[in-house]
């Protein structure tokens, strides 16, 4: 019998017209890996929800689900908080108390268990998972991932039978990512644990999987092994949005007309391409007409935060050319952040300086500085937001800017157009998803019409689908003539849309050059495609240079 | 911060003492107060300083005064003196000549520094309040009646008859009738 | 390795009450001295060098400040130095500022040396034995002061790159206070809403909730404890009897040394470099063992 069975499952939000979840019928059985995944708004953080009572969303609830034959809405209260787990996406807001053993502690004092077993199963747990060096910390010193991990860790000391985890590396960097995943697969493997996993990252979750379910407007579209969801998904729809979200390997297995079961992972994708194709050398030809003018220069730039603490910029050389995408790659604390805000005047240099068109920075002033000139899009997009309606929000600076009324109304729309948010301008830019409030942000920058804009991170926590529409925007923007500066950790995103990609380590600039050239060589730091390919193709980096090198064989 | 806070509010203070007008004097120089000589045609009160009911209340009395350098034998700390009455003299003015002249221990609070707009007597002779006893302090009587003014608003005239008397038990001792406010 | 520090969190916290409560309200000489004796002791084994030199520099300045001022705001005592403006400046005030001089500064040293030992765990764990749900909402408020911090600090450097209100005149300022307020308001409501889910759905609320705590009851506390308990009984105790009394007007009282009298001292006088002791036992005790390896 299923541990988990969802019958006919029907939701409705109070005041909505149309139900968010519509006759799902889903069964999960003990020990199994469920992905799900699916656009946003699809339903698939209220499924979750659902599924732990204390979560549960008000609304119109019709339908069963059962967690070992017991309706969840019937379950004794201790075992519905123990046995379902229940790992939210963003690590820093699930946490409560202020010192990770109290975090811990915190599910077992709650089931009112008795000193001496909170420490026997607070020290087992913490061991398990990695963190007894951290045991004795403040919560808020741990790094992203250390986080995510402590609130995995503070919900498996409860023992649930049931893990559910919506988005849960969404706001973490790839290797912290790799780490948690890594982790849980470690917990149903040696555990027997049963998961089941909201997430866009498909890349490294799917070959754990033991079956994905794709949700489109609050149906159950697909459900399907892993193996077989590319096949489905086309025959379906060949031009369906989700394909994107799918990892490189079956995207580029379909896309060369293959259908049936892909391969899932990049040795099973390097298999395939060399059973089918061969390898070929060719000549990098790249159209190298960069605009010589320079938009923003740093002279021998040094930063420290402060006076006793070593340098996170040291002796930093970089010239940013007018009109160019530029993407700046580096780790977790490598100082790229801090290189960003010294380019935006936000951070001061103690040593060297720092030009933008040609001037330097501290001769500028404020207002000079930041309107029709420099923007910054910061890494979390709620900090932009201070009124209660986007609306709103973007009226206040376009007021300060000295537009009137009727301007206000009109530029709001003009950016809302453009962006495709109109629909969201009367909401509250919180209520907004990750991609949405990114782009919202973005649309209140670009009110201020600036030259150069600069993006901390602007692909974290939004899916596949918003990601191609970001870099649609971004590429907009540039051929309208603004120079763009990133500073991310997505391989991906930065072979696919960047001028030039430059990796920041050890607090200096130690290597720039165009994406083709710069993932080509590198052998670790490189995108999937480039790791699949590199065998077969010299300059493959991205999924569509692959798919074109090896359709040119077809030929 | 906190210590250049603490640092001028040192400077402020220096400087308020001295513009407050600072005047130090040694105790002989201080001591040697001219006293009007009486003469035939000047006008007089006569002030008495005494602390007999203590006499009574021996076990109250705060151990370190239990000596007859604080509170004689007979309770009488100045024996009825007669003194010259300068023009627009109070009580206040009359006691602290009297107790300079007699080079008598005074500690008051100035008139300017409590909300009764009148100066008051905190000890005489190392006699405080409290000093016998939560009900002990100073009175004052002129003519063998309690004024109802703080001693710095009483004027005197000729012949007044001051005594400052010390109660244990707020005035009920000395034959007070306690007002009940 | 501090090995004070590592006492259970009840027998800190008894020892610091009765040291302050000892050095408030016995104001005999030489236990104020005693007790300012071991608060530097303490404190300075504690921190770095540099630190207690410039924090003992500052605290001798505000020792004169007060000795000094005491004189010229009270009049009593029966040794007169000068008369300031007709007010007599006594030898015994000035002696009695001196006094409370050492007890403010000892207090000072004691809390300095307390902070740096009851970290937020331990006063959590204390109160959370009074009252439970305090230390649950204390440990959450220490979680979220420094996130509000944080997120205040992005906020701002965030609403600097709008170039909105970002001149230094008065009325921007208080303006750009408004609006990166509104924002963090806005902001803590979501992240309580989380928060509060993060909670239910680890069963908070239900039933017979426990108390977790890291701190265990050893054989040293005891020993501690039994050490700081008797000295304070015995104290107190004497105190009573009369023998720590000193007074300060009109006269400053005679201070006889005796054999007996110095055997009641030299019990405070435990009491108050009791930690002192503690650390140096202990370090020599550690090195003893290095020199064994």
């Amino acid at each position: 019998m299923a541990l988990l069975q969802i019958k006919d499952l029907t939701f409705t939000y109070p005041e909505a017209e149309k139900p968010v979840l519509d006759a799902i019928n889903l069964n999960i059985k003990q020990g199994e890996f469920v992905v799900l995944f699916g656009e946003s708004g699809s339903g698939k953080t209220t499924l979750l929800k659902l599924l732990k009572r204390e979560l549960t969303p008000h609304g119109e609830k019709n339908g069963t689900i059962t967690y070992d034959g017991i309706q969840v809405s019937e379950l004794t209260d201790r075992v519905s908080a123990s046995e379902i787990g229940y790992v939210m996406q963003n690590p820093e807001t699930q946490i409560v108390t202020d010192k990770v053993w109290h975090e811990l502690s915190f599910g077992l004092e709650n089931l009112g268990i008795k000193t001496p077993v909170i420490r026997r199963r607070v020290g087992e747990i913490a061991n398990f998972f990695g963190i007894h060096t951290l045991f004795r910390k403040n919560t808020t010193d741990l790094s992203g991932g250390q986080k995510q991990l402590l609130n995995l860790a503070a919900i498996m000391v409860m023992r649930p039978k049931v893990l559910i985890l919506d988005e849960p590396t969404s706001q973490l960097d790839p290797i912290a990512a790799t780490n948690f995943i890594n982790t849980l697969k470690m917990l149903n493997e040696e555990l027997g644990l049963t998961i089941i996993l909201v997430e866009h990252r498909l890349e490294e979750v799917l070959p754990l999987a033991d079956r994905v379910i794709l949700l489109e407007k609050g149906k159950l579209l697909l459900e399907s092994e892993p193996r077989l969801i590319g096949d489905k998904l086309i025959r379906l729809d060949k031009e369906h949005k989700m394909f994107l979200a799918l990892p490189t390997s079956i995207q580029v297995y379909h896309a060369l007309g293959f259908s049936g079961k892909s391969p899932l992972t990049i040795r099973e994708g390097r298999k395939f391409l060399a059973d089918h194709y061969e390898a070929t050398s060719s000549d990098l030809i790249e159209d190298t007409h960069i605009n010589k003018e320079v938009a923003i220069e740093l002279k021998e730039v040094w930063y420290r935060y402060e006076r006793d603490l070593p340098d996170v910029l040291a002796n930093v050389n970089l010239k940013v050319y007018k009109g160019e995408i530029l993407s700046i790659l580096g780790g977790n604390g490598s100082g790229k952040t801090t290189l960003l805000n010294v380019m935006s005047g936000v951070a001061k240099a103690y040593r060297g300086k720092t030009f933008v068109n040609n001037k330097q920075i501290k001769k500028y002033k404020t207002r000079e500085l930041y309107r029709h000139n420099l923007a910054v899009l910061p890494q979390d997009p709620q900090t932009i937001f201070i009124k209660s309606t986007l609306r709103e929000d973007y009226a206040e600076i376009m007021k300060v800017l000295g537009f009137n009324e009727s301007d206000i109304e009109r530029e709001t729309l003009k950016i809302a157009n453009e962006l495709s948010i109109t629909h969201l301008l009367d909401s509250h830019p919180y209520d907004l998803s990750g991609g949405e409030q990114q782009k919202a942000a973005l649309g209140k920058i670009l009110l201020l019409n600036p030259k150069i804009l600069l993006l901390d991170e602007p692909t974290k926590g939004i899916d596949a689908f918003s990601k191609k529409v970001l870099a649609e925007i971004l590429k907009k923007l540039q051929r309208e003539g603004l120079t763009l500066i990133l500073v991310t950790h997505d391989i991906e995103f930065s072979a696919l849309i960047s001028d030039r990609v430059g990796l920041f380590f050890d607090s200096e600039m130690i290597s720039l050059d165009t994406p083709i050239k710069f993932f080509s060589e590198n052998n670790f730091y490189t995108t999937a495609a480039s790791r699949m390919s590199r065998h077969l193709f010299d300059y493959t980096v991205t999924k569509n240079q692959i798919i074109k090198a090896c359709e040119y064989q077809d030929e | 911060m906190r210590k250049d806070i603490l640092i001028i509010g040192f400077v402020i203070l220096i400087i308020a003492v001295l513009f407050s007008g600072t005047k130090i004097q040694s105790v002989e120089d201080y001591y040697q107060t001219h006293v009007d000589d009486i003469t035939e045609d000047s006008e007089t009160i006569f002030i008495t300083i005494e602390a007999t009911t203590i006499l009574n209340n021996l076990d109250q009395l705060d151990p370190e005064l239990k000596d007859e350098k604080y509170v004689p034998k007979d309770g009488i700390i100045l024996a009825k003196s007669e003194y010259v009455l300068r023009k627009n003299d109070t009580v206040f003015d009359v006691l602290k000549r009297t107790t300079r002249h007699n080079k008598i221990h005074l500690d008051f609070q100035g008139a300017s520094e409590n909300s009764f707009k009148s100066a008051y007597i905190k000890g005489i002779n190392h006699i405080y309040e409290y000093s016998c006893g939560s009900l002990s302090g100073w009175m004052y009587e002129v003519n063998n009646k309690f004024p109802d003014q703080g001693l710095s608003r009483y004027k005197l005239k000729d012949g007044d008859e001051i005594a400052l008397r010390y109660t244990c038990d707020l005035g009920r001792d000395l034959g007070q009738e306690v007002k009940e406010y | 390795m501090k090995s004070f520090v590592s006492t259970h969190p009840v027998v800190l916290f008894l020892y610091y009450i009765s040291v302050v409560f000892m050095t408030m309200f016995m104001m005999h000489p030489a236990i104020l001295i005693l007790s300012l004796l071991g608060a530097l002791l303490f404190f300075f084994m504690l921190g770095p060098t540099k630190q207690f030199l410039r924090d003992t520099g500052f605290y001798l300045f505000v020792f004169i400040l007060i000795a000094v001022t005491n004189p010229l705001f009270v009049h009593r005592g029966e040794t007169i130095l000068f008369f300031l403006n007709d007010n007599p400046v006594t030898k015994e005030a000035f002696v009695y500022g001196v006094v409370i001089a050492a007890m403010l500064v000892a207090i000072i040293f004691w809390s300095k040396s307390y902070t740096l030992l009851m970290t937020s765990d331990k006063f959590v764990f204390l109160f959370g034995k009074a009252i439970p749900k305090l230390s649950l909402i204390i440990s959450m408020a220490l979680r979220f002061i420094p996130l509000f911090k944080t997120q205040m600090k992005k906020v701002n450097n965030t609403q600097k790159t709008l170039g909105i209100y970002t001149s230094k005149s008065f009325f921007d300022r208080i303006l750009s206070g408004v609006r990166v307020f509104n924002s963090l308001l806005t902001w803590s409501l979501e992240n309580s809403i989380s928060q509060a889910d993060s909670m239910k759905s680890r069963g908070y609320g239900l039933k017979g909730r426990t108390n977790f705590s890291l701190f265990k009851w050893s054989s040293r506390d005891c020993r501690l404890l039994i050490v700081i308990a008797s000295i304070f009984i015995i104290v107190m105790y004497l105190n009573i009897k009369g023998v720590y009394t000193f007074n300060y007007y009109p006269v400053v009282s005679n201070f006889e040394f005796s054999i007996k009298h110095s055997f009641e001292l030299s019990i405070v006088l435990m009491l108050m470099i009791l930690p002192t002791l503690v650390e140096i036992k202990e370090n020599l005790q550690w090195r003893y063992y290095k020199s064994k390896i």
